[in-house]
């Protein structure tokens, strides 16, 4: 006698995919043209056909165990060539911003960050605190508040000090939220694996091979966009979305020098302050580079989906507008704010840069939150596709794989 | 009458290369005698009429033979009013079948072949010529244009509106007290329209309103065809009110087991009147005339369906007799009566539909269902979500989920509704439980076997034709008052149902509705219109005398030489459509109008007396006789091949046109059905020397193809009669066949005919041959 499951459709869950642009769903009847078509479905494990399905019968708990959702990029092929006039496509986007909603903790935020009031209200939100902050801070150095005097240098509004009190805590909630987020999904997809040990506990990579193993081919295949590329309907979309990754690398980077050197160095040894710095220091030039990379980018993305979306390609919901505003506005401000230091016009500069900094922790805030959560998710995915792999073929799970990975490492060696 | 002939010969599309044309004019003028004698490569247009025209009207002909193109092909103006035509194909049976190579090293040898079967040809068709008769209608001008119309649910008023509108009389007969039938106890419908994309309310009670408004239309409810006797565009009806016992009634026959004694021996003809009187005690024979009886011209059958109720004990795998488990039908009756609920009364939110009983070993759906039975599950899924918008679910698991046509927009606009969850799979058991049932499915489209708690489990049956259990129209004809074969039909009434919808196997009588299939109500409205057309042409052929389909060109009727009747009964028990009735000594009584021309009858008459105009013993006989047969010559065996008219010779004709080529040892005659075939022809055959009689006819059995029902069975049991004959004779049984063929079979039917002359060959020629 086989195995049988218990089903109990979830009709909440099908109303609420039916609510985030996955309206079409039930319009499928099984004719599997979209997991042909996908340029990215497996023939392991093909989707989005099966995914379709689960959604239509409300099937939570596969959908949640379920990796192959994030292996999707949107492209629109299988919304293109659908025969019913469903949109697989964004069913697995509205599943997908599901996902992000159900792996969020606490819910709150991220019911508050997905909706444009919600955002529009955190950033004043910030605005405001920063204000408190800049007000309390003047008390402390003597500056005028809120346009200190003299040239318009931004540290005289803010140091590191001010700015770490305010933005360490958040990325200590996003770094706590993603954690818990990345490790709930792995456990639901490792269930979903079935590989269940006699303890019932599911197996998973110890942090080395995790890293070495699975996690930097996973990332550079991210970065080169190798998938992304392979998407027919909308494969400018990935020029785009490059650009963009790479201007928030390019981004992340110099906002880390910066932090080391002014943070760090300068003050243990007493130099004062390292920015602004001239335009013609190296990290400088980057930072400016990656600037525009980050706005032309965005811009790319904004026109691309515009055109999508009218075409009728794909769906794009309110989450989509937002992060792409909210990237949009983070650099505007930012390049704002420099441009208008440069001019020396005080009021413009300062209140330009106190909505910068309040829509950089706005965005920052909703990493594990919003659609920009996809950034954690998609990257587990393309981990755990590897994991499944050498799961189902047997080297891995369970402590297997420190076995297996130095002949695999030879193997693959030999073939390069 | 002696006959003066003029044949024609057409001597386009290669026949004047591949036959020595000369040779068939020497022919004909000589040894048959014909009085003109023309060939022509443009026989077929207005001059080649005219030409013929011509020579009737100089040279008094009498008879026209036409040689050439096949019958099949119908060229206007070559129908003359007083002269009999008789076609026959040189092009399809002689030339395209026989085509000889270029580089046949024999080729000398098989022109000589093909001469003769184009002389052979020639022949058979003068020897028709010389036959045949004229045809004289047996018109009944005053045939009663009023329409009957057995049953007031929706197919029954359409039907009704629609010969009402186009202007006949017409009587709606309906058992309960009111009309609107099954379609007036509905909920909600499956829509007569676009937009299909969701149930709409019943449309049963605008009918009624429609019916009720036309004065042309007299309803009759609470009543009951008692007896229907008579012929199309005379029948005789006695009404009866529903439920009640009538002199009138309808007799009924003995059946076969209640002919024998406890031995099995056949009672003697006495014993069985005796028999047969007790049985029908009370009730007026069925030759009596009611005095009473209302004459109607033709009737519409929508006595509609019953719905499959289970036996107690069937489907137990599905926990049928559980009070939880409802057919559609039980569902419908609660959805009309209110909201849905377990049997405790408390709301029943988890619904499952079950299409196909099968489980895991078979996947046919109910007995009786069809695509109706999907359409109706996605209709009633949809209660449940009406009922409870929120929370209701509905599961469909089917085996086939059929919405043909514009129905696929209702699947399409149900399937829209989340709380409908349809998949494929064998639902394989269905077990009560504290809180309801579990029902467990294989094999889903979910990739895996799953099981479902619900509050009610539906099951999809289907719907059983009125005429499965019930006689309904209560014939008062030789054969008994229920349509026959109808363990054969599944207990429908049809008599060939792809070709002749709506025609039952009683002309006069056209189904439509759910006493002809399982369907929708929209459907059933066209049905309705269709068999009251049907009804209206069966007027017009009783007034004009032709037959109706499919012989509807044919103004010709069975003839019976009575004098020579030894009531073998043979007639009267085989006719396929209950026209011939008999007298107390079992002479039969033919009429006309309910015969549509077979030749059931005078194939099965062993004393051969009854034939038509142009088609009889004597005239397929002569044909069969008019045969060239060579004694000497062992490469000149002859076969004779009866091919039906239908089917069989369409077959033939295609496989020539497309090139297929068959042996010329081989002589074609065309017949009307293989139920037609007399074995007196192949008595014919065999002892003119032929060697062999092979039968083509249709498929018979469970998908029987045969347009008059059992034509070709009946000839395979008459040709087993044959065989004995022939292995008494120390004959070779195998030298008469029967094949079947369908009409799209002529990629085989060369190889079926090569096959059998082979196998003749193989046992040489008939020891008779020149006797």
């Amino acid at each position: 006698m086989s195995e049988l499951t218990k089903v109990q459709p979830d009709l909440a869950f099908i109303k609420g995919v039916m609510e985030a642009g996955g309206d079409t769903v039930n319009k499928c009847y099984q004719c599997a043209t979209c997991s042909v078509i996908c340029p990215l479905s497996t023939e392991e494990s093909p989707f989005p056909r099966k995914e379709m399905l689960w959604a239509q019968w409300g099937l939570a708990s596969k959908i949640a165990g379920d990796a192959d959702v994030w292996l999707c990029h949107q492209c629109g092929d299988c919304s293109s060539y659908c025969p019913r006039g469903a949109q697989p496509g964004d069913v697995l986007g509205a599943i997908r911003n599901n996902a992000i909603k159900y792996y969020a903790e606490p819910k709150a935020l991220a019911n508050m960050l997905t909706t444009t009031s919600g955002v529009l209200g955190t950033v004043i939100a910030a605005m405001v605190v920063w204000l408190i902050v800049g007000y309390l801070w003047s008390l402390h150095t003597g500056e005028s508040f809120p346009f200190p005097e003299g040239t318009v240098a931004y540290h005289k509004l803010f140091t590191f000090v001010p700015i770490d009190l305010v933005v360490l805590p958040v990325v200590g909630l996003v770094v706590w939220a993603s954690y818990k987020g990345i490790t709930s999904f792995w456990a639901d997809i490792n269930k979903g694996l079935g590989v269940v040990s006699y303890t019932g506990t599911t197996a998973s990579p110890a942090l080395g091979v995790l890293l070495s193993r699975y996690l930097v081919p996973a990332v550079k295949e991210i970065l080169a966009h190798t998938r992304f590329n392979k998407c027919g309907q909308t494969a400018e979309r990935a020029k785009g979305h490059k650009w963009l990754l790479w201007s928030f690398i390019i981004l992340f980077f110099v906002t880390g020098i910066v932090f080391f050197i002014n943070d760090f160095v300068y003050l243990l040894l007493g130099l004062g302050h390292f920015t602004p710095m001239p335009l013609y220091n190296p990290i400088k030039i980057l930072a400016n580079i990656g600037a525009i990379m980050m706005i032309a980018g965005i811009w790319m993305i904004l026109q691309m989906r515009q055109q999508k979306t009218e075409e009728g390609t794909l769906k794009s919901s309110e989450q989509d507008w937002i992060l792409i505003w909210l990237i949009f506005s983070v650099g505007a401000t930012g390049i704002g704010a420099e441009f208008f230091r440069l001019l020396n016009l005080a009021p413009v500069a300062y209140t330009v840069y106190i909505i910068h900094l309040a829509t950089v922790v706005t965005l920052f805030l909703s990493l594990p939150y919003t659609k920009f959560a996809h950034m954690l998710y998609r990257t587990t995915a393309y981990v755990y596709e590897q994991w499944r792999k050498d799961v189902l073929a047997g080297k891995a799970g369970f402590g297997m794989e420190k076995e297996i990975i130095p002949p695999a490492e030879t193997v693959s060696k030999e073939e390069e | 009458m002696s006959k003066k002939i003029g044949l024609y010969i057409y001597t386009g599309d290669g026949i004047k290369d591949a036959v020595d044309v000369d040779k068939l004019v020497e022919l004909a003028t000589g040894d048959l005698g014909c009085a003109v004698v023309k060939t022509s490569d443009d026989l077929y247009s207005a001059e080649g009429a005219a030409m013929v025209k011509a020579d009737i009207d100089s040279e008094e002909l009498n008879a026209v033979a036409l040689a050439g193109v096949s019958p099949r092909y119908d060229f206007p103006g070559f129908s003359f009013p007083g002269v009999y035509v008789e076609k026959t194909s040189l092009r399809e049976l002689v030339v395209w079948s026989h085509q000889i190579p270029a580089d046949a090293e024999d080729a000398d040898a098989q022109k000589e072949h093909v001469q003769e079967l184009a002389e052979d040809y020639i022949r058979m068709a003068v020897t028709r010529c010389q036959k045949a008769e004229l045809p004289e209608p047996n018109k009944m001008e005053d045939a009663n244009t009023k329409i009957l119309v057995i049953g007031g649910g929706v197919s029954g008023m359409s039907a009704a509106l629609e010969a009402a509108e186009a202007g006949h009389e017409v009587t709606i007969v309906e058992r309960e007290a009111q009309l609107g039938g099954f379609a007036a106890r509905l909920r909600k419908q499956i829509p007569v329209g676009p937009d299909y994309s969701n149930m709409v309310d019943p449309i049963a009670n605008e009918l009624i309103e429609k019916v009720n408004a036309n004065d042309k239309i007299t309803v009759r409810t609470g009543t009951e065809v008692a007896r229907l006797a008579g012929v199309p565009g005379a029948f005789r009806v006695s009404f009866k009110a529903a439920g009640s016992k009538s002199e009138w009634d309808a007799p009924v026959p003995l059946t076969d087991e209640e002919k024998l004694d406890e031995n099995g021996n056949e009672l003697s003809a006495e014993e069985q009147k005796a028999k047969y009187d007790a049985k029908n005690e009370g009730r007026h024979d069925y030759m009596e005339e009611d005095p009473n009886a209302e004459i109607h011209g033709a009737v519409v059958l929508a006595s509609g369906w019953k719905p499959y109720q289970p036996a107690d004990d069937e489907f137990p795998h599905l926990a049928w007799g559980n009070a939880a488990v409802v057919t559609n039908v039980q569902f419908e009756e609660m959805a009309k009566a209110g909201n849905i609920t377990k049997p405790d009364g408390s709301p029943a939110k988890n619904v499952a539909f079950v299409m196909s009983p099968g489980g895991a070993e078979d996947d046919a759906d109910f007995p009786y269902a069809s695509a109706t039975t999907s359409l109706v599950a996605l209709k009633q899924a949809k209660y449940v979500r009406e009922d409870y918008p929120e929370d209701g679910k509905a599961y469909i698991f089917y085996q086939h989920m059929r919405t043909p046509g514009q129905y696929e927009y209702f699947y399409k606009g149900l399937q829209d509704d989340p709380g409908i969850f349809l998949t494929k799979g064998a639902v394989t058991e269905v077990t009560p439980g504290d809180n309801g049932l579990t029902v467990k499915v294989e094999k889903t489209i979910l990739g895996e076997d799953i099981e479902v708690d619900v509050d009610l489990v539906v099951l999809a049956t289907g719907m059983v034709p009125t005429t499965k259990d019930e006689a309904v129209v209560n014939f008062a004809y030789r054969q008994g008052p229920a349509f026959r074969d109808l363990d054969l039909m599944g207990g429908y009434c049809d008599s060939n149902f792809i070709c002749f919808p709506y025609e039952t196997r009683r002309t006069g009588v056209y189904a439509a509705g759910g006493v002809r299939r399982s369907l929708t109500i929209e459907e059933s409205l066209e049905d309705a219109a269709g068999a009251a057309l049907k009804a209206m042409q069966c007027l017009v052929a009783a007034q004009e005398g032709h037959a109706v389909h499919p012989r509807t060109w044919d103004f010709d009727y069975p003839d019976f030489y009575f004098q020579r009747c030894t009531q073998c009964k043979r007639c009267t028990e085989e006719c396929p459509f209950g026209a011939l009735d008999d007298d107390e000594k079992g002479t039969p009584k033919p009429n006309p109008t309910r015969c549509r021309r077979c030749g059931t009858c005078m194939g099965a008459c062993p004393e051969r007396i009854i034939g038509f105009k142009d088609y009889n013993i004597d005239v397929v006989g002569s044909m069969i006789k008019s045969i060239e047969v060579p004694d000497d010559d062992d490469d000149k065996l002859r076969m004779v091949c009866f091919a039906c008219e239908n089917d069989a010779y369409p077959a033939l004709d295609m496989a020539a046109a497309r090139g297929a080529s068959w042996s010329p040892l081989v002589r074609v005659i065309p017949v009307r059905c293989l139920g037609s075939v007399n074995v007196s022809w192949i008595k014919d055959a065999m002892s003119s020397g032929m060697d062999g009689a092979l039968l083509l006819g249709c498929k018979y059995g469970d998908d029987y193809q045969c347009h008059f029902m059992k034509g070709s069975e009946l000839a395979n049991a008459r040709m087993a009669n044959v065989a004995e004959s022939l292995n008494s004779l120390g004959m070779e049984p195998e030298r008469v066949k029967l094949a079947q063929v369908a009409i799209d079979d002529y990629d085989k039917v060369a190889d079926i005919i090569n096959d059998f002359v082979e196998e003749v060959v193989g046992m040489g020629p008939n020891p008779f041959k020149g006797w």
